[in-house]
């Protein structure tokens, strides 16, 4: 009996004790940065799952987060649905996105918000599905926590840092905040023990060194010789 | 004929009159005491307030054409019996849909579509299956079942002996069987060669010449709405009927729609109200009832109508070869980029082409202008952009003006420049000029801003500070 249970995971494969993060997870895809992945089940993002990222303000950071996993399924279409702000298409082929893949969805109300996203989860074209909403109600999540693991799409549902409180039953919860170099994460339900220190992950690219622009001309211009002529050619 | 199976039953009941004779009558009008053949006082008595309908033959046969037309989905060779049969040939196409049970599944979902009612019989004769459907559903693949079967039916289902009924009757005769067991020569002195040649056809024995229906080349169907309709949606019912109809025609012609125009015309009132028209656009072919018919539905769920609507048109505008399907023994696993077409369809229909937007950036210095979205549908060449310029990923739609406390802009908490400033100017050709130095700062929460401050110009010299982008 003692021998059974010294290793109780190795009964089945989604079988995982508390300590541990759960090992068969699907299909997941590699968030990039590899203090995260560390802490996730199966080393990545889920596919067909419900991810959810609480920031707490649109801006924080959560596109850069994305974007290595993003960048690895822009084979197929990436739909944004009702970005929070007008998503600036130069700044997603800076990330390295590829623009013809993109694709915007606004919604006038919630219901056909949902409506686009169990459509879009349901035709399965898609790789990634990123969707911002504000309030949204239990049943609704569940319902697209369904339409997503019928599916190979990553689902990502961002939401207000507030909502933590509120039940949800997505796999994985995240609340991000901004820090210094990039984000702290907050690891809020995970298949996998509790973790309550925050991750700090530095962000790549960082917003504030990239101004290449208007930089102070540091090196001093090419030196005039007398006459305008080389001194090889006087000598 | 007069309603669909899928229109709200008549309140009072319902009654189709044939030369003031009951023809037919619905449950309710027979609950009242209705009886077939009763004259049209005796039903007026019953069931005053019974809706009456006379019997239209023009009608019945239009109906039947449409159901005909329709049935050309399981197979190019149907045709138009006598005494309101359809009979379709459907052995070519068993392995296509999976077996005649399939078949015969899909097809009553098309007929109900339709909205009649209709027995189905399945027999290796085209005559004996007309036969059999006389008597009821009767579903028979073998030459000897078919015998058996046919053998059982009393003699009056076979059109030719009806005239000699009498005749019969006096015999002894009650089943085809005893008809059969007649000596061929006499009956074919006493009865005619019809006779013995339909039985002939029915059993098998001699081969069958049917006249198959022939398609007009383009595709235009009306139906007249049973109630006058104020509510768009109600409209459906009515529409899937002439989209099956029109999958139908396509199949058999071998052709996929891209483009239709669905015509709701409306009751005339003082003014005559011109028809609504709703366009119908596919970017990728189709023939199939389903994808149509969910397009159609959020089309009708975002119209508002001026009047009710007496009658719907549907023509197929334009049209294409139909690819043949994909035989791939491993289909991609994310869907075919047909798959994602029809998604892209499917949303526009409900959301609108304004709400499903692609990126298309052009070439200016302002962000504003240089981040421009289209519809998905609209074709775009993109330009190649410049690759190593930082732009925030989220844009405010308007420039949010910031207080200024300190010398420094404040928002939320006060802004701290943390990069030299990147001047933009530009927009002095088309008359919305914009000089600028945009800078990026971060609040004490540390998340960071794009924000910019105006230029002193010639009619201000008040410094103005901006929000303009959020990094995502």
């Amino acid at each position: 009996m003692s021998a059974l249970l010294k290793d109780v995971e190795s009964i089945h494969p989604s079988l995982w004790r508390g300590a541990q993060l759960a090992r068969s997870y699907g299909k997941t895809v590699d968030t990039g940065y590899a203090a995260l992945s560390s802490e996730l089940p199966g080393g990545g993002w889920p596919v067909g799952a419900l991810v959810e990222l609480l920031v707490q303000q649109p801006g924080v950071g959560e596109m850069r987060l994305l974007k290595p996993a993003l960048e690895k399924v822009s084979r197929r279409p990436i739909a944004l649905l009702q970005p929070p702000h007008v998503p600036n298409a130069l700044a997603f082929s800076f990330l390295g996105l590829p623009l013809e893949k993109l694709m915007q969805v606004r919604a006038t109300s919630t219901a056909d918000a949902l409506w686009s996203a169990e459509q879009i989860l349901r035709a399965g074209s898609c790789g990634a599905l990123i969707a911002w909403q504000h309030h949204i109600r239990a049943e609704a999540l569940r319902r697209l926590h369904l339409a997503a693991q019928a599916t190979e799409t990553l689902l990502f549902l961002v939401r207000p840092l507030a909502s933590a409180q509120d039940a949800s039953p997505a796999t994985l919860r995240l609340g991000v905040r901004a820090a210094d170099e990039g984000i702290v994460i907050d690891v809020l339900k995970r298949r996998g023990p509790a973790r309550t220190e925050t991750l700090s992950i530095a962000l790549q690219p960082s917003p504030i060194l990239l101004s290449p622009y208007g930089r102070i001309r540091r090196h001093s211009p090419a030196k005039v010789v007398a006459g305008g002529v080389p001194s090889e050619v006087v000598a | 004929m007069f309603r669909p199976r899928w229109s709200p039953k008549a309140e009072f009941g319902c009654v189709v009159l044939d030369r003031e004779k009951v023809l037919v009558a619905d449950a309710l009008a027979r609950e009242a005491g209705v009886l077939l053949g009763m004259k049209r006082g005796g039903v007026l008595t019953l069931a005053p307030d019974a809706a009456l309908y006379e019997r239209d033959l023009l009608r019945e046969a239009g109906m039947l054409h449409e159901v005909a037309v329709a049935l050309m989905r399981f197979s190019p060779m149907v045709a138009v019996c006598e005494e309101d049969t359809v009979l379709v040939e459907v052995s070519g196409s068993l392995r296509l849909f999976g077996g005649i049970v399939r078949i015969c599944h899909q097809l009553r979902q098309i007929v109900e579509a339709i909205g009649v009612t209709a027995r189905v019989a399945v027999a290796p004769t085209g005559q004996g299956a007309w036969m059999l459907c006389k008597r009821g559903k009767t579903r028979v693949l073998k030459m000897r079942s078919l015998e058996r079967e046919l053998d059982a039916l009393p003699y009056m289902v076979v059109p030719e002996i009806r005239r000699f009924s009498d005749w019969f009757n006096g015999l002894g005769c009650r089943s085809l069987t005893d008809v059969r067991r007649l000596p061929r020569a006499g009956l074919k002195k006493r009865c005619g060669v019809d006779l013995l040649d339909s039985l002939d056809r029915a059993y098998g024995m001699t081969p069958e010449v049917f006249e198959w229906l022939e398609l007009p080349p383009t595709f235009s169907a009306r139906v007249e709405l049973p109630d006058r309709v104020e509510h768009a949606e109600a409209i459906l019912f009515s529409a899937r009927r002439l989209v099956a109809q029109m999958c139908g025609w396509l199949s058999a012609q071998q052709l996929a729609l891209t483009h239709a125009t669905v015509t709701l015309e409306h009751e005339r009132g003082r003014s005559a109200i011109e028809p609504t028209a709703i366009e119908i656009a596919l970017a990728e072919p189709t023939w199939h009832e389903e994808h149509l018919v969910r397009l159609l539905k959020e089309r009708l769920g975002r119209i508002e109508l001026e009047a009710a609507v007496i009658a719907v048109r549907l023509s197929a505008t334009k049209v294409q070869a139909a690819d043949p399907p994909s035989e791939d023994l491993f289909p991609d696993p994310g869907g075919s980029s047909e798959d994602h077409n029809r998604l892209l369809e499917l949303l526009v229909a409900r959301l609108g082409a304004e709400n499903v937007l692609k990126p298309a950036p052009t070439a200016d210095h302002r962000p504003e202008t240089a981040n421009q979205w289209v519809s998905v549908q609209m074709p775009v060449t993109l330009e190649s952009l410049p690759a190593e310029l930082p732009r925030p990923t989220w844009l405010l739609d308007k420039p949010v003006r910031l207080m200024v406390k300190n010398h420094r802009p404040f928002y939320g908490s006060p802004l701290k420049l943390v990069s030299t400033a990147e001047r933009i100017e530009g927009g002095w050709f088309d008359g919305d000029t914009a000089t600028r130095d945009y800078y990026v700062a971060q609040a004490d929460d540390k998340s960071c801003y794009w924000i910019f401050r105006e230029r002193p110009s010639v009619t201000s010299d008040e410094v103005r500070w901006f929000l303009h982008g959020l990094f995502g």
